[in-house]
């Protein structure tokens, strides 16, 4: 019997890669993006290939090998999520025009909603402005075969191509039957052609034609690909509405018009957005009077439709223009298309009197926090403890939720606790204001795109602390190894890279490193840093607070556990639940006073160290 | 086959993840197709969590309002926070330590739409046996012994013991257990 498993879909998009003999996989982790090359690497061992696998520093370095790989005349893929593609832009955009050897697809997971993102932007955008072709899967399934498509679409037209799953793709879970994962025998080899592969401007002329002519060659090929482009009309039948839909929201009208008995409403399902295939969007066009596009997350599908009079969509305010497609807001939007134009409505979800009342209940609103017992919440108290006006400048992962603690000002992207650093002390400056400036950012996030920021800031002169949270692991994305660890992504080891002598090597004089949870040394470090910043040889202190993230670590982060207790000197002044904002602290009703959660404390003993009043204590044998 | 909507929810960290692959896994084994949605990234440090199961034949992975089935709140006040799905004349199963479950505000509209809900304490179910971070299981047990969902207690269990990890496994399966035991009390009584 064929193996079946219940894969997440980036499992299948993993399957997909290993059946299509896809033999080097690059990845940066980000939600939802981040599960794809662990899967690969399950695979890779359970069937004991030599797939080249690896967690590159960040998105533009994981294309740029990929890259490589393809001009070896290798399949080769890079995952990221949708605002890595952003940083690896620069790379995406020069390789359309040079084109590829082996097949070489981008896989960059949008995330609607957006559940884990800074933005909701919308992939399939970068795909028509670095003019590759993209696909747009809407079932885990449809991800797999598409991996196969993307494949053979940029080996028979030498491009990159694009799968563009979004995160109720990547996150699905369904049960998929393991087709025959093959023994890739390709042998890397390199033609030199530095007319293409380092063109000249005057050539990459020539490239950009060459590209165009691709794209219109490959916008006939998805005309024939009725696998993932179709449409349900009946021939010579004229509707008063279609809808035109691609990716998560085709499922779910699909779904939708099924329980309805709704076959009267005709779906073209878009799964290769661009190029777009114009001649089954005209054969649609011209059987109904108007049309409902369903993307997302933006309108792309939208915009190359050709006749704006029939269109409805974003664009003409029927469909939110933000948020996730889920379900129900579907469902409204076609109700009120169909009101609107006069036809039977759908039965309609009966969920208003339920939202109303869920609203009417007033319940808190749960947001995200640092575990019990995370290193981060201590390096942040220590924090505003010792600079209480500073700026807190700050970055991407968990540490963002340093927010709650009240130590975060800022978060724009990766890296950018140190730029932005750097740009409020010169705006500063330029005026004689010295400000107190304190940047926070990640271990991994520093490997990713804190070197640049941090050798411009030493070059350009400015002043600030720099604390970079060491919890040895890329947390929370899934902890994967960061290149400080001497891991690498398939477990073997790699050359562990020192991030002291990397933060030395980018100039800085003054580096410290220390455990976090010491909160005393932590804030007497902090207000050494500070004297050093403002001295006239001074500079950009840095200081890496270490110490391993709780959960990867599970066992051994703890040297010494300390049970606490609160006693009665607790004045309930709810200094430990605002500033320290630990989860297995909270204030107890029937005691009348601060209580500790034991389920889920993590007897790290840090809030010891917090207590104004002393009221926590360490207690034996409990 | 009608498509079975199962919602499960909670707070991150309190292995909803897992509770989904018992489920999806032992209906998979029964013959259904799976299709379901879960929460990764942010959320899951503490954050309400929500995911969605949908067995049988089904190809958008989110469950939609007023259609599910079954809606099983590791935690009582995110099982409030999901009414929405509930369809008519489904069932709500929460982890709840409250003496009255559910609460006043909503009853009302749970009776209006013939939902039936039970309340069982499987955080403290599960603390006594030791794993207090396993209110899933109790919960899971619980829900199974009503015979309501797609699979029974028996196949449920044996997919426990087939997917828990090594040394998990007497635990989760003794949690699960204690959880059936209290529903059975219940469905008998």
């Amino acid at each position: 019997m064929p193996r079946e498993e219940i894969l997440l879909g980036n499992g299948a998009v993993a399957l997909g890669l290993l059946e299509s003999g896809c033999q080097v996989v690059t990845s940066y982790p980000g939600t939802p993006s981040s599960e794809i090359l662990p899967e690969v690497i399950r695979l890779v061992k359970e069937v004991n290939l030599n797939t080249y696998v690896e967690w590159s520093t960040n998105e533009k370095v994981a294309l740029d090998n990929a890259f490589a790989a393809s001009l070896t005349g290798k399949r080769a893929a890079c995952c990221m999520k949708q605002v890595g593609l952003n940083v690896a832009a620069d790379s995406l955009m020069s390789a359309a025009y040079l084109g590829t050897v082996g097949g070489l697809v981008v896989i960059s997971c949008d995330d609607p909603g957006p559940h884990s993102s800074q933005t909701e932007q919308d992939t399939r955008f970068m795909a028509r402005l670095a003019k590759v072709p993209v696909l747009d899967p809407s079932t885990p399934q449809e991800a797999r075969e598409m991996v196969e498509l993307a494949f053979s679409i940029s080996e028979e037209f030498r491009i990159p191509v694009i799968l563009r799953p979004a995160i109720r793709v990547c996150h699905a879970r369904q049960n998929i039957t393991f087709g025959e994962i093959p023994r890739p025998d390709r042998k890397g080899s390199f033609e030199k052609d530095p007319m293409r592969w380092a063109a000249t401007p005057r050539f990459r002329l020539l490239l950009h034609g060459e590209l165009n002519r691709k794209l219109v060659e490959i916008a006939g090929k998805f005309e024939t690909l009725t696998r993932y482009n179709f449409h349900s009309l009946e021939p010579g039948k004229g509707y008063p509405l279609g809808i035109v839909a691609g990716g998560i929201p085709y499922s779910v009208i699909h779904d939708l018009l099924l329980e309805e008995n709704r076959s009267d409403i005709p779906v073209l399902k878009i799964g290769t957005p661009f190029p777009f295939p114009e001649s089954l969007a005209s054969e649609f066009t011209a059987a109904c009077e108007r049309m409902l596009v369903l993307e997302e997350t933006d309108t792309l599908i939208e915009y190359l439709l050709r006749d704006r009079q029939k269109v409805m969509g974003r664009l003409s305010g029927h469909v939110p223009a933000e948020g996730e497609m889920v379900p129900h807001v579907i469902y409204r939007v076609v109700n009120r298309v169909l009101t609107e134009l006069k036809l039977d409505p759908l039965r309609g979800v009966d969920d208003q009197a339920a939202m109303d009342l869920v609203k009417g209940l007033q319940l808190p609103v749960r947001k995200p926090t640092l575990c019990p017992g995370c290193p981060h919440r201590a390096a942040f108290f220590a924090i505003r403890k010792a600079r209480p006006k500073a700026i807190f400048t700050s970055d991407i992962g968990c540490y963002t939720l340093g927010l709650n603690l009240g130590a975060v000002d800022t978060c724009l992207d990766m890296g950018a606790a140190i730029t932005m650093a750097s740009g409020f002390y010169h705006s500063f400056a330029q005026d004689g204001e010295e400000r107190p400036i304190v940047a926070t950012i990640g271990d991994s996030t520093f490997f990713h795109s804190g070197t640049a920021g941090l050798l411009n800031a030493v070059y350009n002169g400015s002043r600030f602390i720099l604390v970079i949270l060491d919890n040895l692991t890329t947390a929370m994305t899934g902890m994967q190894p960061t290149p400080a660890l001497g891991i690498r992504a398939d477990g073997s080891e790699g050359k562990a890279i020192s991030l002291e002598r990397v933060v030395a090597g980018c100039g800085v004089d003054y580096v410290e490193v220390l455990d976090p949870y010491d909160i005393p040394r932590m804030v007497d470090s902090l207000k050494k840093a500070a004297e050093y910043v403002k001295e006239p040889e001074g500079g950009i202190a840095v200081l890496v607070a270490r110490h391993p993230c709780l959960i990867a670590y599970r066992g051994r982060e703890i040297s010494r556990k300390k049970k606490v207790t609160i006693t009665d000197k607790c004045a309930q002044c709810n200094f430990c639940l605002d500033r320290f904002e630990c989860p297995a602290l909270y204030h107890d009703e029937e005691l009348g006073r601060t209580g500790i959660n034991r389920t889920i404390c993590s007897d790290c003993g840090v809030c010891l160290q917090v207590c104004p009043k002393g009221a926590i204590e360490e207690v034996e044998g409990l | 086959m009608d498509t079975i909507n199962i919602v499960l929810c909670g707070l991150g960290g309190q292995g909803i993840l897992f509770m989904t692959k018992v489920l999806a896994q032992a209906s998979l084994d029964k013959g259904y197709n799976v299709m379901g949605a879960e929460t990764h990234g942010m959320a899951q440090r503490g954050g309400s969590v929500v995911s969605h199961l949908r067995l049988g034949e089904a190809r958008g992975s989110l469950v939609r309002n007023d259609s599910a089935h079954f809606v099983l709140a590791l935690d009582e006040i995110e099982g409030y926070r999901n009414l929405p799905f509930l369809a008519r004349g489904s069932r709500l199963y929460a982890n709840t330590a409250a003496a009255s479950f559910p609460r006043e505000e909503v009853r009302a509209y749970l009776s209006d739409r013939e939902v039936v809900s039970r309340g069982v304490p499987a955080g403290l179910i599960a603390q006594e046996l030791g794993a207090p971070l396993s209110s899933n299981l109790a919960l899971l047990g619980y829900y199974a012994a009503f015979g309501e969902g797609p699979v029974s207690p028996e196949e449920m269990r044996a997919t426990i013991e087939r997917i828990s990890p090594e040394r998990f496994r007497e635990t989760n399966l003794r949690i699960f257990d204690a959880g059936q035991e209290k529903g059975m009390g219940e469905k008998n009584a």
